[in-house]
């Protein structure tokens, strides 16, 4: 018996609640058992999970891949706090921003949601021209638009700080504040995605040619996509910067773009699902090998691996998964219910 | 591989927790990555004083206890590694070298009202200014390392043409070039020309054309970089013909990059305290001798010696105050006015966690060989603006 | 002091270095559109091999001790069989994987390449004097130029003339041309894939060792992140040359080394320092003027 269209949709929204079930149960588990220590690496795998589904919105639906978010990150990531930071202190280090940004005291929220907003309004410029290209053509541009973002950050001195760090942001990110933005992420992703733009961009990127004869104007849903992809890189920069206190350039470069495009294509690029796996699967892995470097008590001995033996083996895990399931985890599926009848 | 095997030797040595009554000192450092060149020489000296202090019956009759994570040159593992030092219970923390680095495991410390050190940060936010009250650090700022080389220039090479080759990858370099910017006009000379360059710049074939196309020779050159890049950036001006003499910050210092530039000649390098055995001042070479004794080799660099100051002004600090309580040591360290260590007098007050003037050794470096020439402490501290710059 | 001509020597040395890594990118993309973010890597191994391996502040030279007839063709051999054993024990496994996981497996390689440099080198950067003879200058039209520099842009020139007469006249390189205009094409017609796959990526270690050699040469140092700039400039160069493109590669690689040794000579300071964003910017300019290189090679045309 085929689904009904009605069960369709509502098998197809099964998947983001899944998806936010198991990262509340992933807090709640991490809260009730860890320590400090651990709550704080839970922060930062959520706020990777806001980034990488954020990053999955655009480069998941349209094929593009980006290395360009990491800047809308940190774009996100100074708005906030801009916004945020104490007068005194902002007259102090960034002493030539303009009037309106040196007095603001906004709440975190806000500040979060403005973030957003400017890498958003960023993403829309510079996607209007980076997105008039295809293919790797249009991935250099991004990777171009990252490398300007990072040169511009790392020296507008009385703007950004350039390369001293800013310091003073008040660390609200906790576990439970990052849980709240990674689940609005993940709805948003499962919205877009279901929407018509959505459907249209996935379309185009199965065939280019046969969807651009049925009428679809790719580059339009491709600037949508990222739009609302930016959205949540930028809050996700604004959580990062939030949750260390300390905002340097460098954190939103190569290193961040890499691990986090790795994770999702180790997840699985063509799906949501493959976007949250991938972040909870590596971040969990990490986390188990930096605890295993630091030892681990057999009965009377503690048995360790050497240190900086972490870093080489999460590489050969991914490029062991990538080898024996070249789509990611997931290879592309989504966990979802099945509602009705099969 | 030998470090390897023999920190993986530490950890299970380290399989006991410390215990109730013994004060812990936390130490959240690089032990991987590209920071944990600077952190482990400093880490190490200061497991010397710890060492020291024990032995002579420890602080407030208890016994020193040391516990470490890993930041793995990584900010969002150093705010995890500070909360892990401040979850096993540490009294104060240890953080690395950089300021960036160092900034997430001191801002932990910070949320705790406990006390923290950088090993050897020198930029003024690694203190009251940036993490808070009760942040540290042992070293010397660097614009106070650029502002003495602009001083002894002139005062001891007569001086008078400068030239900034500034290069813009880290805070540091900045620091050490706005203190030089700052002195050296001040102290008679002038600035010919200044040009900018990146540490991982594969040639500054550009900029070496831009000096050669000045009138004059300038006197000095100012070069406010670390190494990999002044290493090269020396070996290429260098090589192209230029034999002014070359200033720099403390973090040149070291003999194990020499190969680099070969023959190198009119090399100055400011250090607080000599790691060639030939300080004026005698201390600072027998804690040279014991540092080697402890690890079977000396210091590579002078970062490895705040490392030993920071343990011991802080066990001062606590001994005053009769308790290791966060806010009650650093009223005792801001009390601290030319408090004399092993490396020349110390102070901290409540504007300022760091040393905005200290007597420094002057190191040459001719036909290859470094070696102290002298010492100087500049005319007037750096004021707290230019600082702040 | 002519200040012209040795703005010159220095385009040309900087941009033959950024060619030589592009031609390195561009071989292996066109056999098997793989972008290789290990390349940067394969260099920072090929200095490290000139050293013995060991944690100590002090470098000892290992390889690097030999006499230069002996050093090059022996760094050549270790960069060609480290790209080859990355194919090998990596690359072969993925053949059906799309051209993204390959990538991402690449950098994860890249950063296992890294980071085990780190576990055996220590973190601390090295000195390492090779060659500082070279450094010497000369004097060539009013201009006083290191000797290195020219060495660097006859390099260039050699292997670059040695390339191009390797595709057209050997058998494997037109089977490497064969495959780099379309590869499925190519296997059909009886070229042998892994053959000429291995050749690649043996051409392009090599490569990576030409450079690697270059830049100890005129640096000084070894440090495990010295590949990372070049390669990611190699790999725009690559694209702007028009991927697959050989020659696009070269004129791409020395087009930005020229851009950046102009923007470093004539921006006023205060703007020096945002030298890479004008320089980023001009790139987006390129590809949006020219979207697929400004050399094409047919396979990346677009058929529709």
């Amino acid at each position: 018996m085929a689904q009904t269209h009605k069960q369709k949709r509502l098998s197809a929204w099964s998947t983001p609640i899944l998806l936010i079930a198991i990262l509340v149960v992933f807090t709640v588990l991490v809260t009730i058992f860890g320590d400090k220590s651990l709550a704080r690496m839970a922060a930062q795998t959520l706020i990777r999970v806001t980034f990488v589904v954020g990053l999955w919105i655009f480069v998941g639906n349209s094929g593009v891949v980006s290395f360009g978010h990491a800047g809308y990150m940190a774009i996100g990531a100074y708005c906030s706090a801009w916004l945020t930071l104490d007068p005194m202190k902002k007259g102090l280090f960034l002493p030539d921003l303009w009037p309106f940004l040196a007095n603001a005291e906004w709440h975190v929220l806000p500040a979060a949601v403005a973030s957003g907003l400017l890498a958003a309004l960023v993403a829309l410029l510079s996607g209007a021209a980076i997105l008039r290209l295809s293919g790797i053509a249009a991935s250099i541009a991004t990777f171009a638009f990252l490398a300007i973002i990072y040169t511009v950050y790392s020296s507008w001195e009385g703007v950004t700080g350039a390369t001293s760090s800013v310091v003073g942001l008040t660390r609200y990110a906790d576990q439970w504040a990052t849980l709240g933005w990674a689940s609005v992420t993940v709805l948003a992703a499962a919205w877009y995605a279901n929407s018509s733009s959505g459907l249209a961009l996935r379309a185009s990127r199965e065939d280019e040619v046969a969807a651009d004869a049925s009428g679809i104007n790719m580059y339009r849903h491709r600037l949508i996509s990222l739009v609302v992809s930016a959205f949540f890189a930028g809050v996700a920069g604004a959580l990062f910067g939030h949750s260390l206190g300390v905002l340097n350039p460098n954190s939103f470069y190569l290193g961040v773009t890499f691990i986090t495009l790795a994770m999702l294509v180790v997840g699985g690029i063509g799906s949501l699902t493959g976007a949250v796996t991938g972040v909870l699967v590596l971040s969990i892995i990490i986390e188990a090998l930096v605890r295993m470097e630091r030892g681990i008590a057999v009965g009377e001995t503690t048995l360790a691996l050497p240190t900086g033996a972490q870093e080489i083996i999460i590489g050969i895990i991914m490029i062991l998964v990538l080898i024996l399931r070249p789509a990611g985890l997931t290879g592309g599926r989504e966990l979802r219910l099945r509602i009705g009848g099969r | 591989m030998k470090h390897l095997f023999t920190t993986t030797a530490l950890i299970m040595g380290l399989g006991t927790t410390a215990m109730a009554e013994d004060i812990t000192i936390g130490f959240a450092i690089a032990k991987s990555g590209w920071v944990e060149a600077y952190d482990a020489p400093a880490v190490a000296a200061a497991r010397i004083r710890i060492d020291e202090i024990n032995a002579n019956g420890g602080l407030l009759g208890k016994q020193l206890k040391w516990i470490e994570a890993d930041t793995k040159s990584d900010q969002a593992q150093s705010a995890s590694a500070g909360l892990q030092m401040v979850d096993e219970g540490a009294d104060m923390l240890i953080v690395s070298c950089d300021y960036d680095f160092g900034a997430p495991a001191a801002l932990a410390a910070e949320g705790e009202g406990l006390n923290s050190f950088f090993l050897c940060a020198e930029d003024i936010k690694a203190g009251i200014q940036g993490v808070g009250p009760n942040s540290f650090s042992a070293s010397i700022l660097a614009a106070v390392q650029g502002a003495t080389m602009a001083e002894w220039s002139i005062k001891e090479r007569d001086a008078k043409t400068g030239y900034v080759l500034l290069d813009t990858t880290i805070e540091y370099n900045k620091g050490i070039c706005t203190g030089y910017d700052w002195m050296f006009p001040k102290a008679g000379g002038e600035i010919v020309g200044r040009d900018t360059f990146l540490n991982g710049d594969a040639s500054i074939a550009s900029q070496i054309t831009r000096i050669k196309s000045l009138a004059e020779e300038p006197d000095v050159i100012m070069l406010c970089s670390y190494i990999p890049g002044a290493a090269s950036a020396v070996r290429q001006i260098r090589a192209a013909g230029i034999n002014s003499t070359i200033l720099n910050g403390s973090a040149v210092d070291g003999s194990y990059w020499l190969d680099a530039a070969p023959d190198l000649s009119n090399f100055i390098v400011p250090v607080q305290g000599s790691i060639y055995g030939d300080d004026t001042r005698p201390a600072v070479n027998e804690f040279r001798d014991a540092f080697e004794a402890a690890t079977g080799a000396g210091p590579s660099s002078t970062y490895a010696y705040p490392g030993y100051i920071l343990i011991d002004l802080w066990a001062k600090a606590v001994e005053r105050a009769g308790t290791v309580d966060g806010a009650a040591v650093t009223a005792e360290l801001e009390k601290m006015d030319n408090e004399p260590t092993a490396f020349g007098p110390r102070s901290f007050s409540d504007q300022l966690h760091h040393q905005n003037t200290a007597e420094m050794q002057i190191v040459e470096i001719t036909g290859g060989k470094p070696g102290v020439i002298g010492s100087f402490t500049i005319s007037e501290p750096v004021p707290l603006d230019v600082l702040l710059k | 002091m002519n200040a012209i001509p040795q703005l010159f020597f220095d385009a040309m040395s900087l941009g033959g270095i950024y060619a030589m890594a592009a031609l390195g990118i561009a071989l292996i993309f066109g056999v098997m559109k793989l972008v290789n973010f290990a390349h940067g890597e394969y260099i920072a191994f090929c200095v490290f091999a000139l050293i013995v391996p060991s944690t100590d502040a002090v470098a000892v030279m290992f390889i690097g001790k030999a006499p230069a007839i002996v050093l090059i063709p022996i760094l050549l051999l270790v960069g060609a069989a480290v790209a080859v054993a990355s194919e090998f024990f990596v690359f072969r496994h993925m053949r059906r994987a799309t051209p993204v996981a390959m990538m991402i497996s690449s950098f994860a390689l890249g950063f296992v390449i890294q980071n085990t440099l780190l576990l055996v080198y220590g973190s601390r950067p090295k000195a390492i004097s090779l060659w500082p003879e070279l450094n010497k200058p000369v004097s060539i039209i009013g201009a006083s130029i290191p000797l290195l520099q020219i060495i660097v842009i006859l390099t260039t020139l050699i292997v670059v003339v040695a390339l191009a007469l390797l595709l057209k006249k050997t058998r494997i390189g037109l089977e490497m041309r064969a495959a780099a205009e379309n590869f499925t094409m190519a296997r059909l017609l009886g070229v042998r894939a892994n053959v000429v796959i291995t050749g690649a990526f043996a051409l392009s270690g090599a490569l990576a060792a030409a450079v690697a050699l270059i830049m100890v040469t005129q640096t000084g140092v070894a440090d495990v992140r010295m590949g990372g700039q070049i390669m990611l400039v190699a790999f725009i160069a690559t694209v702007i040359g028009g991927l697959g493109s050989l020659p696009g590669a070269v004129a791409a690689g020395f087009l930005i080394g020229a851009a950046s040794v102009i923007l470093q000579g004539f921006l006023p300071l205060e703007a020096r320092p945002f030298r890479d964003a004008f320089l980023y910017t001009l790139v987006i300019v390129v590809l949006l003027l020219r979207p697929d290189g400004l050399f094409t090679s047919n396979s990346t045309k677009p058929r529709v």
